[in-house]
Order: C-alpha cells, then structure tokens, then sequence
C-alpha cells in the first residue's frame, strides 16, 4: 500500500514536473537538437557548440534581468542600448588613464546609474517602465552615437583580461551560467526575489505585507541595466572590436523572447531564471540549426516569432492544466 | 462598562470626507473572546469604521482606546504594532506563491551570512503547525495559494493575522461571495478562535441570519451612527430587517 502510495506521488511529481514550462521548452530543444543533426552531423561539433554557446550567452545574461523585471510588472526597452553604450564608456575612462579593469568597473557603475535613473523617473514620476525606457533606447543610442562618432573602436588590455572578459571562446557561456546559478538563487532562495514575485502577483497585498515596492522595483532596474553592460562588454571583447550599433532592440527581444519562451509571465507574478536559459538555449538552436541548414535571416525571423506564439500558448493552457497560476 | 477583558473601544468617532459625513459620532467596543458584527447597507459608514480601527483612517473626532489606554492610530503599521490586524476580501495573499510563502510574507525566517537566504524547511513547518493550530486543512503548504478555494484562501489569510500576534482581528465581509460550505469553514475557524479567548473579532457582514449565528453581539450602522446594538440572543434576522425597514420608509417619506 505504501509502496503505491509513493508510486503514485513519484508519477504525479514527475507529471507536475513536465506541466513545467521550462520542461516542455527542454524537450523541444532536445528535439531540435536530433533534428538538426540527423539533417546536418556537422551540427554536434566542437565548432558548432562553441558558436552555439556564443550566441546563447548574450540573451540569456540579458534574460535574467529582464525576467526579474517582468515578474514585478515592468520592462526595459533600452537595454540593448546600455549594451553598446557600456564597451565605449570603457574605452573614454580607459584613454583618460584609468586601467582597463577599473575602467570596466567605472562603466558598469555608470549603467547601473541609468537602470538608477530608469528606475526613479519610473516610480517616483509614475510613468510606465515601457514608456520611461523607450525614451531611454532613443536617449542612449544617441549618447553612443556622439561619444563614438559613429565609428567602432578597438578593446584594449592584456590577453588575460580579454580572455576572462570574452576573447575565450567559452567566457562568455560560463559568465551566462555564473549569471544564471546566481540570478537563480536571487529569484528562488532570497527575499528580494520572493518579494518580486509577490509584487507581480498581487500588489496590493505586497504593499498590505509592507514590502518596500519601489525600493525592490528600482533595484531590479539597476540590475538588468548592468547586466546588459555587462553583456556588451563581453560582446566587445570577444569580438575585439566595439560597434556603435551593437545590441540594440534585437538583443533585447531575444532576451525577453528567451524569458517569456521560459514561462516567464508578461502580466507579472511568475516566472523562472531556469525557463529564461533554456528558451535562450532554443532560440540559439533555432537560429544555429537553421544557418546551418542554409535558411536565410529572414526566415529565422518567422521561425522565433512562431515560436514565442507557440510557447505562450501552451504555457497559458499548462498554467491552466496545473491549476494555478494567474487567472 | 470598563471591562477588565476590553480589547478595543471607540468613543463617538466622526469622519468627513469633504462634505460627506460618513461617521457621525459612532462608538463600538469589544471584549478579548468576544466576536461583534457590525452590520449595514453599503455606505451606511461600517468600512469607514473600520478603516479607523486599521489605522487607515484617522477619525476629525472622537477617541479610541486598546486596553483601556487612549491610542492615536496614525498608520496602518501603527495599529498593527498594537496588535490590530486586518483580513480584507481577496485583497491578502499572492495567488502565485505557496501557502507557506504566503504565511510568511514579509516575515520571511532566513538563515545564513553574510547572505541571508529563506529558510524554507522551518517556515514549512511552522506553517504546518500555525495551520493546525487553528484547524485548518489545505492538500499541502506547498501549493500555490491560487489552486486553493476562496475559502481556504480566506482562512489561510485570517491564520496569518493570528500567527502574527494578532489580538484584535478585523473581517471585512469574510462570508461575502462563499458557498454555503466555503462559509462554514470559515465560521469554525472564528469559533476555534474564540474559544482560545485571547482574541477580540469585529467582522463587518452583509446577512444578518450568518452574523448572528456566528457574533455574540451584533451592531446595525446607517448613515454614519450606531442605531441597534444587541446581544446575538436577544435579536433575531426578523428585529434586524424590521430596524432598517422603518429607516427605509422614513427615509422615503421624508
């Protein structure tokens, strides 16, 4: 009898477990992945995993940002924008004769200073975080544009630290999972990330608890601005060379894209950091999958935006089928 | 009148809001294992008075007091340092966290430095045991809040305030919107309560049949004053519906 009561809880778990949006994106990446091969054996190769990780790192550092903003009902459009502004800022503290890794601390402190700011117009003039940093994405694009002229730049500094900064070929995926473990205990292991959660699952009651709204709102704010220069600095790095136009609004689509394919909820209140790293992982399959088979850009397009469509429908009915979630 | 055992009382409270009287001069009190229901049309000034004893409110006039001694109730965290605790409808819990979560928010145990992270495993626990202490009975503290029915949210929002040090509780309309057996639940709940005896309740109800099966004192507010007051045994639905029928026709004729 209790044998079987223990079966039946193991097979429930285990049910509950796959009812998980992260679960049902796992096996579709795993699909993809003995679909890519079987069409092309050159798809799991040293090579091929390398430039996978390479482009699943920058969404997913930028997802885990993203999601914590999400789940307390906000966003950042301009993100992609701190991207590119951050390696310039680097570079103009660098020439000025600060050494390279002050010079990247200094650059980040200055994006947290815009996630402060982006923050602050937010909630102390109580203009929606979509409309504060769509003004921020035009602002920044600008300021990057006049620091550099318009013209890409070089990185500078030693081989050691362009090679912790992203010149590695695998810096920048191991920065992402240092990112993801650490954003995962934030979200799941501490109050910040609980209060976050109850801030978009119910405000009211969050604000009846007396939890500090906007001090936790505002953090988040900071953090994601951060990690997106955080983000750009690895990019500039592991490229060598720093492009005005880098990140922008496609870098962070494919970071919200990866949180929400991850059952990240956009009205708030759910969302994991797990989900966020493997919609990312199957974005980059996607994307990688499809080069290879000879499938133009144009077509990636169609193919990710089937795919948001497709992972939101079926987390909203597996939210259902759990019989929880936000209704 | 001054009982030994009086949790709460307030003396002739008057609140304007611009040039809406909605209190004008009401006084209640209550006595530790005592439940009063405050009941009323919509706004006959019952949440008003509520709001007072929240601290959400601050009356223009009148005084009240917590255990005999005058208190300015100037923030909801004031009162609540008082031990006042408020459980309002469906507005307490996140439907998205666990049961547990939920007991514990914002009073979150941690443990751990110099990071300190939730203590999952004791607030478990102690939420199992708050949860039987009161006698109430959910699948697992683990499940999120939202897959729970109204009821059992309701009463995991009441064992909450209790379990944290609640000894006056405030129900706004804890019956409304419930099923007949979502209702008991909720009314075993405040009669394990008030058989621990250190608890005051005041609980604001829209039906008279449920409020004095439940309150050992009732009390019907209609614009703004306090105009029946009684022992649950010595009225009945029928006296109650009668007082605010001839408030009606008054009302009508004047």
């Amino acid at each position: 009898m209790a044998e079987g009561a223990a079966g039946t809880t193991l097979t429930s778990r285990a049910f509950g477990l796959l009812l998980r949006p992260e679960a049902s994106v796992v096996v579709v990446s795993v699909a993809l992945v003995l679909y890519f091969q079987f069409a092309n054996a050159y798809f799991v190769s040293t090579a091929n995993v390398q430039t996978l990780s390479q482009f699943v790192a920058a969404p997913v550092i930028i997802a885990c940002g993203e999601i914590m903003l999400l789940i307390c009902r906000e966003i950042d459009l301009s993100v992609g924008q701190v991207f590119a502004l951050a390696p310039f800022l680097m570079e103009n503290i660098n020439d000025v004769g600060v050494p390279e890794p002050l010079a990247i601390v200094a650059a980040l402190a200055v994006c947290a200073l815009i996630g402060l700011m982006i923050g602050l117009i937010t909630i102390g003039l109580r203009v929606p975080s979509f409309i504060t940093t769509l003004g921020m994405l035009f602002l920044i694009t600008g300021l990057t544009l006049t620091i550099s002229r318009g013209y890409p730049a070089n990185t500078a500094g030693g081989p050691v630290l362009t090679g912790i900064m992203g010149a590695w070929a695998y810096s920048e995926i191991v920065w992402a999972l240092a990112i993801v473990a650490v954003m995962h205990v934030l979200l799941r292991h501490t109050r910040w990330g609980l209060h976050t959660v109850a801030i978009g699952g119910n405000l009211l009651a969050a604000a009846e608890a007396g939890i500090a709204i906007n001090r936790i709102k505002i953090g988040n704010f900071v953090l994601t601005s951060t990690l997106g220069g955080l983000t750009g600095l690895l990019e500039a790095f592991r490229v060598g060379s720093i492009d005005p136009l880098a990140g922008g609004s496609n870098i962070m689509f494919l970071g919200v894209a990866s949180g929400v394919i991850g059952g990240t909820a956009i009205a708030g209140g759910a969302g994991t950091i797990i989900g966020g790293l493997v919609g990312g992982i199957m974005l980059g399959i996607l994307q990688d999958g499809f080069t290879l088979q000879g499938i133009n850009a144009f077509t990636f397009d169609i193919v990710i935006g089937a795919a948001i469509l497709i992972a939101m429908i079926a987390n909203i009915h597996l939210a259902r089928l759990r019989g929880g979630g936000p209704q | 009148m001054s009982e030994a055992k009086e949790a709460i009382r307030a003396e002739n409270l008057v609140k304007n809001f611009g040039r809406i009287t909605a209190l004008n001069g009401a006084s209640m009190h209550v006595a530790r294992g005592e439940t009063l229901g405050i009941l009323g049309d919509n706004g006959a000034g019952k949440s008003t008075l509520l709001k007072i004893l929240t601290g959400f409110h601050q009356p223009d006039s009148g005084q009240v007091f917590v255990d005999g001694r005058p208190v300015r109730l100037a923030s909801v965290d004031e009162a609540r340092a008082l031990g006042i605790e408020c459980v309002y409808q469906d507005l307490a819990l996140v439907n998205g966290l666990s049961v547990y979560h939920n007991l514990f928010l914002n009073r979150e145990l941690l443990w751990g430095w110099p990071v300190r992270f939730l203590d999952h495993r004791t607030m478990r626990r102690r939420a199992i045991e708050a949860l039987a202490e009161v006698g109430i009975v959910v699948p697992s503290v683990d499940i999120e809040v939202g897959a729970l029915s109204g009821g059992q949210r309701q009463a995991i929002a009441v064992a909450r305030a209790v379990s944290s040090q609640a000894r006056i509780l405030l129900l706004d309309e804890p019956l409304a919107a419930m099923g007949a057996r979502e209702a008991q639940l909720i009314i075993r709940l405040i009669e394990r309560l008030k058989a621990r005896g250190d608890i005051a309740i005041v609980m604001i109800a829209h039906n008279y049949a449920q409020t004095l099966e439940i309150c050992d004192r009732v009390m019907l507010v209609q614009h703004g004053e306090v105009t029946f007051e009684s022992t649950a045994a010595a009225t009945s639905p029928a006296e109650l519906l009668e007082i605010v029928r001839r408030e009606y026709r008054a009302l009508r004729a004047g």
